[in-house]
């Protein structure tokens, strides 16, 4: 019986959800930072999973990890805005290139993946309670 | 001695214990292309067809040993169409349905080795519980 170790695997996926998550509000924060730290516009980071075989699970079996976090290198709009203390002489600014609405749907995919892996964790443990149930 | 040992490898409480090996694996196996909804590329995971038929046959010829020694084994599902671009065939709510059927079944297959195990009580003790 290894209802419990499968729970390995799902707290890969939780794990890899919830920094997609993070990463999704890190881009939704940064959606008007017009200077990071490099002194550019912010950059969107987009995350890319990858699977990781489990063997101790048995053949197949596989988790997933957040392979890199990389920077969307496509330009923002640029808007002009002379006020704008990061307007360049023309009176132009460099936006970041964060799409709001893509953000979200990115969020609610994330958290509906989250959602189906916790359902795995309570029938896992549903099915640990019944076999320890056995004859009582 | 003998006759406790035989009712432990009756056919029918060896084929509960095996399919609820089964169970568990499958839902390993579910737990596995859940947690790969989002990666591209990923080809779902299930019970091996050509083992839960064997095992099937093997069940209802009521070869115990057989049984018994079966190991369960899983591969990878590449025939189900993908619907995405990334090549990933998962269908989150198929996976869903299909862990809420793998539970139901775990269920009666623990309330069936329960059963067995109650009457076995039973027997011995002679009065209900």
């Amino acid at each position: 019986m290894n209802v419990l170790s499968a729970t390995a695997i799902t707290a890969s996926a939780l794990e890899a959800e919830k920094m997609r998550v993070d990463i999704t509000s890190q881009n939704i924060a940064n959606a008007h930072t017009t200077q990071g730290l490099d002194g550019k516009p912010y950059q969107r980071r987009v995350v890319a999973f990858e699977s990781v075989l489990n063997e101790q699970m048995g053949q197949n079996m596989q988790g997933v990890r957040i392979s890199e976090i990389k920077r969307d290198e496509t330009p923002g709009e640029v808007l002009n805005n002379p006020e704008h203390p990061h307007a360049d002489e023309e009176g132009n600014v460099q936006m970041p290139n964060v799409n709001i609405a893509y953000e979200m749907v990115d969020m609610v995919t994330a958290s509906r993946s989250y959602e189906a892996n916790l359902a795995v964790v309570r029938n896992a443990r549903q099915m640990a309670n019944q076999a320890l149930a056995i004859g009582r | 001695m003998e006759l406790v040992a035989s009712l432990f490898a009756s056919d029918s409480y060896t084929a509960v214990k095996k399919m609820m090996d089964v169970s568990a694996m499958r839902h390993g196996a579910i737990a596995s292309n859940l947690a790969n909804v989002s990666t591209p590329g990923y080809k779902r995971v299930d019970l091996s067809k050509t083992f839960e038929d064997q095992l099937k046959s093997q069940i209802s010829a009521r070869d115990t040993q057989a049984v018994a020694s079966a190991v369960p084994r899983t591969e990878t599902d590449s025939l189900s169409p993908a619907t995405r671009a990334d090549g990933n065939n998962v269908q989150i709510d198929r996976e869903l349905l299909e862990m809420s059927k793998n539970t139901m079944n775990f269920d009666a297959l623990t309330n069936f080795a329960s059963g067995s195990l109650k009457q076995l009580k039973m027997a011995i003790t002679g009065r209900p519980q």
